[in-house]
């Protein structure tokens, strides 16, 4: 029989599972991955963190990495305008944890991973020997700009994954509104709108 | 025959046996069609919905809110690659309470091909139109007025326009619509005529029960014949509440091409030619943002009215395999596919409110897989083909070519790098090999084809009945049914297929 239609089916795809993908994606990823790993476990001290946090997915060292990367992605266009919300005010991170929890557990986990890559490895492959939360806020910028261009497709996936979770937490929120013009839901709004009633949807 | 109603699995005190004539997984537009063609013929019929049943009271607008809430794995289902982010519904209509109500047919061609290369019987252009009519009237389909057109869909009509492309308005299922543009949010005002609105009320009019919260782990089957399936109820938070046991010598699968795929494989219904699975096409997609000196505020009005067909043709081995359509998202959405980040990222937001956004989305002839995980969790194996990349690429440049006649002053293709053109001679030197996957964001939200009807069970899973080739008892009632990629939104193909169907699952549970 022909192949059944205008677009035949070619051979079954070759099983290539996500941890596989990224072992094969490059020595690049290899090396991250493997090395993040170990450091994951043998650097996982020193994190300062609100005792009263109470996180439902992350780790308290993997909350202070989510902390710095949203500190980085929502950074102010305009740093001297004080009207516009920060990651910490908006608490971003903690956005991410509760998001987390309700995602796969194999998503979660290999999001946790994802940080590990950020804290340990990341620094190195864009040239610094600190931890990523150690850098100045310049060199986290370039950290983070070496994930989202990686020759290694999984690691910008990974970058984009967290990059919109990011997001996610912080325009979401009332506040973050004005920034961008967007008036927000209708069901709710009060007569002054959101922004302008001080009011959460 | 029972008494009809709609049950919350997370209010049951304890695990429960239920018999019935049928059982239907998946409550989206093709569960929706077959249970209430099941009940109207007088059959004791129960639907199983692993989410929630919300109502337009509960739909309050907030992405952070209904995202998790609507969509599978809270929004972040992806092929396993995590090139193609896979947008499906879970709950009371499926993914008909979050689409945004476009109504196409399948083609002509496409049924005619089904017919000639893929042996599926009865269901040629001249067997569907009649069903196609029937449910479009069911539907109140009509053609979106030029007066509901947003200004977002007004910069493609206006780009088409001036390049002389092939155009034209929309059709929809909306009644009552308040233009308020969230749509894929679900609908707050009850203007959807959808699966939750309409066919499922008229299933439990005519006595079928459906069960929220409970999620079918396998169906259960012996001899040659479905026995019923096994299913347990959670509580909000989605722990396990109560096991639920349905003896039925009929099940009707319509969790979607991933759900209804992966349910049978954890199953280990039979597949003795390894088709099970098998012929994931998902029409993926991604976009391209105009920035104009004037307000767009997509996000206000109908999200999609308008449609350019110019590189869209369904004829057997088209190199024309584009959709492209308008595609504009609230804040968060459209953060998310923004290139960068920081300073320069949020300077790029504050354009939003002047952006319009369209996307190429592919009518595709990659075969991707549905597989399952140990735990039974599936997993998405879709690996763009060249050909489909072309497509995308071609698409892509194509939406920024209206874009630009439509008057935008610069347009972003959101690769790595940033594709930025302001002008029609910038674009003609843009490198298309530049857009592939991993490195535009791509997005799909109409999986089919993993389970394929055709009367050769060495090329598909299940016959031009919809009835499984080895499993009696066991049919197929989603867009898994698909032997190819449609190449038009797929509601109405799914909401009609399992009509037109029905009458044999119907026969066999009277059986």
């Amino acid at each position: 029989m022909p192949g059944p239609s205008t677009h035949p089916d070619p051979p079954r795809l070759p099983r290539l599972s996500r941890r596989q993908a990224l072992r094969s994606g490059a020595l690049v990823s290899l090396a991250a991955l493997g090395l993040g790993a170990l450091l994951a476990v043998g650097r996982t001290r020193g994190y300062a963190i609100d005792p009263a946090r109470r996180l439902a997915v992350l780790s308290g060292w993997q909350f202070v990495v989510v902390q710095h990367v949203a500190r980085r992605v929502v950074a102010p266009d305009r740093p001297d305008d004080a009207s516009i919300p920060t990651a910490d005010g908006l608490d971003v991170a903690g956005f991410v944890d509760a998001w987390m929890a309700l995602m796969p557990a194999r998503v979660r986990r290999d999001l946790g991973r994802y940080i590990a890559v950020i804290e340990h490895v990341a620094p190195l492959g864009a040239g610094f020997t600190s931890r990523f939360t150690r850098l100045a806020p310049a060199d986290q910028d370039a950290v983070l700009a070496s994930l989202e261009a990686s020759p290694v497709a999984l690691l910008r996936a990974g970058f984009d994954g967290l990059k919109a979770l990011i997001l996610m937490g912080y325009y979401r929120d009332a506040r973050a509104w004005p920034i961008v013009g967007y008036d927000g839901p209708l069901v709710g709004r009060p007569a002054s709108g959101w922004t302008a009633s001080g009011d959460r949807p | 025959m029972s008494r009809g109603g709609f049950v919350a699995g997370r209010d049951l005190d304890g695990d429960i046996v239920l018999h019935a004539d049928a059982v239907v997984i998946g409550t989206g537009a093709g569960g929706s069609v077959a249970l209430r063609e099941l009940a109207r013929a007088g059959l004791d019929v129960i639907a199983l919905e692993e989410g929630g049943h919300l109502v337009s009271r509960d739909f309050n607008q907030r992405e952070d809110v209904m995202i998790p809430t609507l969509f599978q794995d809270a929004g972040g289902r992806a092929t396993e690659d995590m090139a193609i982010r896979v947008l499906q519904g879970r709950g009371v209509g499926g993914s008909t309470v979050h689409n945004t109500n476009l109504c196409k047919r399948t083609p002509d061609e496409i049924l005619d091909v089904w017919a000639r290369r893929c042996g599926v019987e009865g269901a040629g252009p001249a067997e569907m139109r009649p069903v196609f009519e029937a449910m479009e009237r069911d539907l109140s389909v009509s053609e979106i007025p030029a007066t509901m057109r947003n200004a977002n869909n007004e910069a493609l009509r206006a780009g088409a326009a001036a390049l002389g492309w092939r155009a034209g308005p929309l059709r929809h299922n909306r009644v009552g619509c308040q233009q308020s543009g969230f749509c894929e949010l679900g609908c707050s005002y009850d203007a959807k005529q959808n699966a939750l609105k309409i066919m499922l009320p008229a299933a439990v009019d005519a006595g079928a029960r459906v069960y929220s919260d409970v999620e079918a782990l396998r169906i259960t089957h012996e001899g040659g014949r479905v026995t019923g399936v096994v299913a347990a109820a959670r509580d909000a938070e989605g722990r396990r509440k109560a096991a639920i046991q349905v003896w039925s010598p009929v099940v009707v699968l319509a969790a979607s091409a991933v759900g209804s795929a992966a349910l049978a494989r954890r199953s280990a219904v039979p597949d003795p030619h390894g088709q099970l699975g098998r012929g994931l096409r998902m029409h993926p997609g991604a976009v391209a943002a105009g920035t104009f000196d004037r307000e767009i505020a997509g996000w206000r009005g109908i999200p999609q009215s308008y449609e350019c067909t110019e590189f869209l043709s369904h004829e057997e081995g088209s190199d024309r395999r584009v959709w492209i359509v308008t595609a504009f998202a609230h804040p968060v959405g459209a953060a998310a596919v923004l290139p960068g980040f920081g300073a320069a990222h949020m300077a790029a937001m504050r354009g939003y409110p002047r952006l319009a956004v369209l996307t190429a989305m592919v009518h595709d002839e990659t075969s991707g897989e549905v597989d399952v995980d140990a735990n039974g969790n599936p997993i998405l194996r879709y690996t763009m083909s060249e050909g489909d990349r072309r497509q995308l690429a071609q698409g892509l440049v194509a939406c920024a070519r209206i874009l630009l006649a439509a008057g935008a002053t610069e347009v972003t293709i959101p690769a790595i790098p940033p594709i930025r053109v302001r002008s029609a001679a910038q674009l003609d030197r843009v490198d298309p090999s530049a857009i592939r996957p991993h490195s535009v964001p791509l997005t799909a939200v109409h999986p089919m084809g993993t389970m394929r009807m055709g009367n050769d069970p060495k090329t598909s899973v299940v016959g031009s009945t919809g009835e499984h080739h080895q499993l009696k008892g066991l049919f197929v009632a989603d867009g898994s049914l698909f032997p190819t990629s449609i190449g038009v939104p797929p509601q109405i193909s799914i909401y009609s297929f399992a009509l037109h169907l029905a009458p044999h699952a119907i026969a066999r549970a009277r059986a």
